[in-house]
């Protein structure tokens, strides 16, 4: 799954999971993935931006992926340096078009309770981007000084 | 996540504490829907100790505003911390929610509504 290039050290190796459809999975991936950006002194309105796109990405490849069909996996890959962190999830399902997504910050969506998972992740990510007809999610939050939270 | 309930000035006070995480969703949405649905009008979420929201908790705290509408009442915000501010300010949920700086101020309903606390 990991091909693209980026600044990051191409040496450096990718972590792979394939976690179970449960949400319980969750909680010790983003354990992993934010004992590494702490190893790496990421600031902490990093740390917040980047556990909350991957929970997103995860929530929504479990949930509207693979329709928290047990059968189903989730694939994840994740390699993090001082300079940015780069993460891929795909899941199982059909596929989908991240572009007919409801905008959820509009008025007439405000009362919606769901439907915010992709705006959070493209706000606290410096780039979003969809694979595999939407199957897959790449995404990479880049390290900088000062910086770290929602875009403006 | 841990739920902290007490009544304050007649409303029902709900502190979040910790990380609402998709994994907590199903107790804070107990705490906040079985509230209401055993009659509490007023409801204030704490969130002075909550360090992390998802969107599946914020989508909570909607679904409680609005049954709390359909009945009469009202669920507001007190006391959001930085990550959770620019949370409802990215999602524009700070003009939904009425956001009070503290439970005092949210119990006594000064204007609030989009401030943003």
């Amino acid at each position: 799954m990991p091909s693209r290039p980026t600044d990051n050290d191409p040496a450096r190796p990718w972590t792979e999971k394939v976690l179970p459809t449960q949400l319980e999975a969750i909680r010790d991936a983003e354990g992993d993935v934010m004992a590494r950006l702490e190893e790496f002194a990421y600031n902490e309105d990093h740390q917040f931006a980047i556990r909350l796109a991957f929970e997103e990405a995860l929530v929504n490849a479990m949930k509207h992926g693979n329709h928290m069909d047990p059968a189903r996996k989730v694939r994840l890959a994740y390699r993090v340096s001082p300079q940015c962190i780069e993460i891929r999830i795909r899941d199982e399902g059909e596929g989908f078009d991240p572009g007919v997504v409801p905008d959820p910050t509009v008025d007439e969506n405000l009362h919606r309770p769901c439907g915010r998972g992709i705006m959070l992740m493209r706000s606290y990510m410096d780039t979003v981007e969809y694979a595999c007809c939407g199957k897959e999610v790449q995404m990479t939050k880049y390290r900088r000084p000062s910086q770290g939270g929602a875009k403006p | 996540m841990k739920i902290q309930v007490r009544e304050e000035s007649g409303c029902h006070v709900v502190a979040i504490c910790g990380s609402a995480d998709v994994e907590s969703s199903a107790v804070l949405r107990e705490a906040l829907l079985g509230a209401i649905e055993s009659g509490a009008r007023c409801v204030i979420c704490d969130l002075g100790r909550t360090d992390f929201i998802c969107s599946d908790a914020l989508g909570v705290l909607i679904t409680a505003y609005l049954k709390a509408l359909t009945r009469g009442g009202f669920v507001r915000l007190a006391d959001p911390q930085q990550h959770l501010k620019e949370v409802l300010a990215t999602t524009r949920l700070d003009h939904l929610f009425d956001i009070y700086a503290d439970v005092q101020a949210a119990v006594g309903g000064a204007e609030g509504k989009g401030k943003g606390a």
